[in-house]
């Protein structure tokens, strides 16, 4: 029993410790918006749009962690009371019904921040204030605000630097809190940021170089403030156009930066991050996989489950990953449906269709039933 | 033991043999070097000190917004043509009343009322009582609180403020932003109406826009008694309600007693005057920011109104300038040869642009001067300089159209472009989350748009006042060898101590100063009506006899004494220059341009300062030359004397026998108006004045 336990172990850990072969099983996004005060507003509405296009693409929100440090729905100088605005259209309220603001105001530190990253929250932090990701976790960062040569400014108090993100994702990747992790940054000098990452799977894009500034995109004359940044109008421009089954790649993402119109180059890095960017759809971190299990009783499954998955689910979780990507490589389809448990019912259908499948001619097969269709016609009319 | 004595003799043997002279410091070398070359550092450094001060026009800088969150004209203005017709309607309304009831400002004072509680404004009247400025030796600095209330106020004359406050709908109450228009409710012309109907029609959008941070306060202030007293009175009441029950509040049909309404923290002011014709196409928006004792708002306020003015609403803006300066020829010479210099430097290399045409330099410095007298005066130029006394950025904006004021479709125009303006510089401030704080408190303005910052001006100061301490120091080295070699006894020639009778005769003549100070206090207690002239009179004379006593009384003061009595000239000299030393410095930290101009004056003159006698002995042309100038600097040096130069220099005409009298009267506004200048006047450039005329007849 003991050795059964033992070699059970050893394949758990063979299993996580190589993180490339871990399928990828959730989303989670973390938005950030680091600069308060009334003048500032496009920040708030920068992370707003991008907090809805991602929910808008599937990630759900209790995988959002939303951190905004100023409340400009409610500000008194806010032309329209308890509304948010990218656009002088006023077309889109982004400060809707359904908006969950998870740090606001002065909770919106730098502590708070690399505490969200790392995990290492006091007891008192509730769920919903955690990121709960895993070793499967494809998680987007993305930050606005005031930033400058390797550092971002946090509530015109602090500021985190470079080496504080690296580190914080090194430790991410050590606790196996993701799989992949994308980092967007909007703010003056973005690319200095990722100076000193290190950690593999992590994918950096910033809004301009070093010694570059990041603009607004324009100003509204009614609210009497800039509402948008130019680098996230451009990226909201590009998801506006996506909905959640289309497969546009990374790339196409990337391509679609014009340095005319930004008016600062953007920057991405990407040698920490193996698969090719044009196979990588952009939903891989902008929107979810959602897991289906198909179940016939909710009860009966999860017995299933409880019973007999613990001893088997080392190698099939292996031998499906890998099928994972050949899949993956072969038809770049964002929305890849991996089933780790199979349920009865499901199990029988397979069983049948792979009986099925070992027809060699299906036409005789089926020109037989139609004969013998006939046949069971004619007698019945002729008893009756 | 032994060995540690063996160590000292050792040591002791080293530093005999290694260096025997310690090397002094760089520093002090470089100050040896020169106190010993003062003569020649001492024309430089003053010479300096001038041409830094000429060429600051040159060295101006663009003004730019400094606070983020101010983001001036990023809103689109929400008046609207209702808005308009609401002020015009007002200006209408309070000029029908004028014309059918002559004399009663007591009706227009509510017809204003009315107005501002039909906009749904909290309206409340305050009865103020016109005098309040009393020169009280002990209250010269202190705070606005020194209005105390009179107690036997006569109801024959008081002024009432009309105030009306619009609370921001969403605001937090903590803080509102001040917008006073002086209107003279009985005489008050045409014009001035119309800075109340551009204020109503801004009150009138104000009132229902939902972006209001800070609660607008609109003060309607009575200026039949100037301008600045009922600000003052109000702004009093505002920030330190008196408990006591005022005798004014049962003056009058209505009793104003317990509804003074307040905001919070005043964020800023804007002080409205509309007057007289503008003498250009465009309509003129002069901007007054000088407050009391050279303080100024904070630079981006000016910035604001500026931008605003210039680039939405199409003024032409304007400070104040010295007209007189604009057709000097010497300065245009001046300005002539900084163009052909910065002309040269471009040449040379392309990016030096410091050269600016004679024009603008001329503009410049016209500017400059008016900023530095403005500043130096210590007067208020307006009835923001109240706001400013209670540490709130204020301005007045003077608008003069270019139409005349019966004109109607001119005048709905410029409604609309006056109180957009407003409205823009209101947006701005509210947008403010903190007091006004990035931008320049110290500066001098050389047009609207240019400025020239505290570090840029202080150089000149400092250039003019460096060789004090300099020729001080050689004068003291000079005089002390002078006094060993005439004195034989040794008990004398206590080194440290030969500056001490020197210091006596700058002190007691430092007091007299002070004392020539304080007595205009006791000259007003004086019963009976006197003119101005003969109270100068009674202040002259008072003050001749009290320095006879002074001299009469410290023996070695008086430069009539013999020659034995009396200190050496030079060592008295280094005294009083450093007394005009510290005197200077410590004037520029309260106000800078009363030290500048006062630098300019006093530095040569006390340089030059040397006894007569000896060089009419000597009969040569170079010291004889030097005695007539210090003569002639110390005419000039004379307060009166300098005060009736400075009224032929800014063309008030020249003024005949009643200069004693305009003298009294111009003191008499200083002190009135609690001005540091009169300090200075008075305690330092009285008796080091007085010290160069000492050293000017010494016998010696």
């Amino acid at each position: 029993m003991k050795i059964v336990i033992l070699v059970m172990l050893l394949c758990y850990s063979f299993a996580f410790s190589s993180g490339d072969t871990t399928i990828h099983t959730n989303n989670w996004a973390v938005l950030v918006c680091t600069s308060r005060f009334w003048f500032n507003y496009r920040h708030m509405a920068n992370t707003l749009s991008l907090y809805r296009t991602v929910k808008r693409l599937g990630i759900p929100d209790e995988r959002i962690i939303l951190m905004l440090a100023d409340d400009m729905a409610c500000n008194a100088r806010n032309e329209y009371p308890a509304q948010v605005f990218n656009n002088e259209n006023h077309k889109l309220n982004l400060y809707g019904d359904n908006v969950e603001v998870d740090y606001r105001g002065y909770e919106v530190t730098v502590e708070n921040f690399l505490r969200v990253l790392t995990g290492r929250h006091e007891n008192a932090v509730p769920r919903s204030k955690r990121l709960l990701s895993d070793e499967g976790s494809h998680i987007l960062l993305y930050m606005t605000g005031h930033g400058g040569d390797e550092f971002l400014k946090f509530q015109d108090a602090e500021e985190l630097q470079s080496h504080d993100l690296a580190d914080a994702v090194k430790q991410m990747k050590e606790k196996r809190r993701f799989k992949e992790l994308m980092i967007m940054v909007d703010t003056c000098q973005a690319a200095t940021l990722f100076n000193q990452l290190q950690s593999p799977g992590v994918l950096a894009i910033g809004s301009s170089l070093k010694g570059e500034n990041s603009y607004s995109h324009h100003l509204d004359s009614d609210v009497g403030v800039s509402v948008v940044d130019r680098f996230t109008y451009y990226t909201l421009a590009f998801f506006e156009r996506l909905n959640i089954y289309d497969n546009a790649s990374l790339n196409s993402l990337f391509r679609s930066y014009d340095p005319k119109l930004l008016m600062s180059t953007a920057y991405y890095r990407t040698d920490l991050y193996q698969p090719h960017l044009a196979e990588v759809p952009v939903t891989n971190f902008f929107g979810s996989v959602m897991e289906t299990i198909h179940t016939d009783s909710v009860y009966k499954a999860f017995s299933s489950k409880t019973s007999n998955n613990k001893i088997n689910s080392e190698m099939p979780v292996n031998q499906l990953s890998e099928h994972d990507e050949l899949q993956k490589a072969n038809i770049p389809n964002d929305e890849l449906k991996t089933e780790k448990q199979k349920c009865p019912y499901t199990q029988m259908r397979v069983d049948l269709h792979e009986k099925l499948e070992k027809f060699e001619n299906v036409d005789t097969v089926v020109n037989l039933g139609i004969a013998v269709m006939v046949f069971v016609v004619m007698i019945s009319s002729s008893l009756l | 033991m032994a060995t540690e004595k063996r160590n000292k003799e050792e040591e002791e043997v080293k530093t005999d043999d290694g260096s025997p002279k310690i090397k002094p410091r760089p520093i002090v070398q470089l100050g040896i070097f020169l106190v010993a070359h003062s003569p020649v550092f001492s024309v430089v450094f003053s010479a300096a000190g001038v041409l830094a001060l000429l060429i600051l026009p040159l060295l101006a800088k663009n003004t730019y917004i400094s606070e983020n969150a101010l983001m001036p004209g990023s809103a689109r203005s929400m008046l609207s043509n209702r808005d308009v017709s609401d002020g015009s309607k007002l200006v209408k309304d309070i000029k029908n009343y004028r014309l059918n009831h002559e004399g009663q400002g007591v009706e227009v004072q509510k017809l204003v009322g009315k107005y501002m509680s039909e906009m749904v404004a909290e309206v409340y009247y305050q009865k103020f009582h016109p005098e309040g400025n009393q020169f009280h030796p002990l209250h010269f600095f202190s705070g606005p609180d020194s209005y105390t209330l009179l107690d036997n106020v006569s109801c024959a004359s008081y002024g009432v403020n009309v105030a009306g406050i619009i609370r921001a709908p969403r605001g937090d109450g903590k803080e509102s932003i001040v917008l006073v228009t002086p209107y003279d409710f009985i005489n008050g012309g045409d014009y001035e109406a119309l800075s109340l109907g551009i204020t109503s029609t801004l009150f009138s959008l104000l009132a229902r826009v939902t972006w209001l941070s800070k609660d607008i306060i609109w003060l309607v202030a009575d200026s039949r008694y100037g301008d600045y007293r009922p600000v003052a009175a109000w702004l009093s009441e505002y920030h330190s309600p008196s408990f006591k029950v005022s005798d004014l509040l049962k003056c009058g049909e209505r009793n104003t007693a317990d509804n003074f309404r307040r905001a919070g923290t005043v964020a800023a002011a804007l002080v409205l005057k509309v007057d007289g014709r503008s003498e250009r196409f465009e309509d003129t928006l002069s901007i007054y920011a000088e407050a009391s004792n050279g303080q100024m708002p904070n630079l981006d306020l000016i910035n604001v109104v500026n931008y605003l003015a210039v680039h939405r609403q199409g003024f032409y803006v304007k400070v104040e300038k010295v007209v007189s300066l604009l057709s000097s020829s010497w300065l245009k010479i001046i300005g002539e040869i900084f163009e052909a210099v910065g002309k040269l430097a471009h040449t040379l290399n392309p990016d030096w642009n410091f050269g600016i045409p004679v024009a603008d330099y001329l503009e410049g410095s016209a500017t400059l001067a008016s900023s530095l007298y403005s500043q130096a005066l210590g007067i208020p130029t307006g009835p923001h300089g109240a706001f400013r006394d209670n540490q709130v950025d204020a301005i007045t904006l003077k608008v003069s159209p270019r139409f005349p004021p019966d004109s109607k479709t001119r005048q709905h125009d410029f409604f609309l472009r006056g109180a957009r303006l407003l409205e823009g510089t209101i947006r701005s401030v509210n947008n403010l989350l903190e007091k006004f704080h990035q931008s320049f408190f110290l500066y001098l303005l050389t047009s609207p748009s240019k400025f020239i910052s505290v570090g840029v001006y202080m150089i000149a100061f400092a250039l003019l006042v460096a060789p004090l301490p300099m020729v001080a120091a050689s004068l003291y080295i000079e005089g002390c060898k002078a006094l060993t070699k005439s004195t034989d006894n040794p008990t004398e020639n206590l080194k440290s101590w030969k500056w001490l009778d020197a210091a006596k005769q700058v002190f007691a003549l430092h007091l007299f100063g002070f004392i020539v100070t304080l007595l205009p206090y006791f000259i007003c207690q004086v019963p009976g009506q006197h003119s101005p002239s003969n109270r100068s009179i009674m202040w002259g004379t008072t003050s001749s006899s009290l320095l006879l006593i002074t001299f009469a009384a410290i023996p070695g003061c008086s430069p009539f004494t013999s020659r034995h009595h009396g200190t050496h000239w030079a060592v008295l000299k280094s005294v009083t220059i450093s007394a005009a030393f510290i005197g200077l410095c410590l004037m520029s930290i309260i106000n800078f341009a009363t030290a500048e101009i006062g630098a300019l004056l006093l530095v040569p003159t006390c340089l030059m300062a040397q006894p007569i006698k000896p060089a009419l002995r000597s009969r040569r042309i170079k010291s004889m030359l030097g005695a007539f100038c210090s003569m002639v600097l110390l005419t000039i040096g004379f307060p009166v004397m300098f005060f009736a130069i400075s009224k032929g220099l800014f063309g008030e005409g020249l003024v005949g026998l009643s200069l004693g009298g305009e003298f009294w009267t111009w003191l008499e506004s200083l002190w009135a108006w609690k001005s540091a200048t009169y300090l200075y006047i008075g305690m330092v450039h009285l008796p080091c004045w007085l010290l160069c005329l000492c050293i000017l007849f010494h016998p010696s």
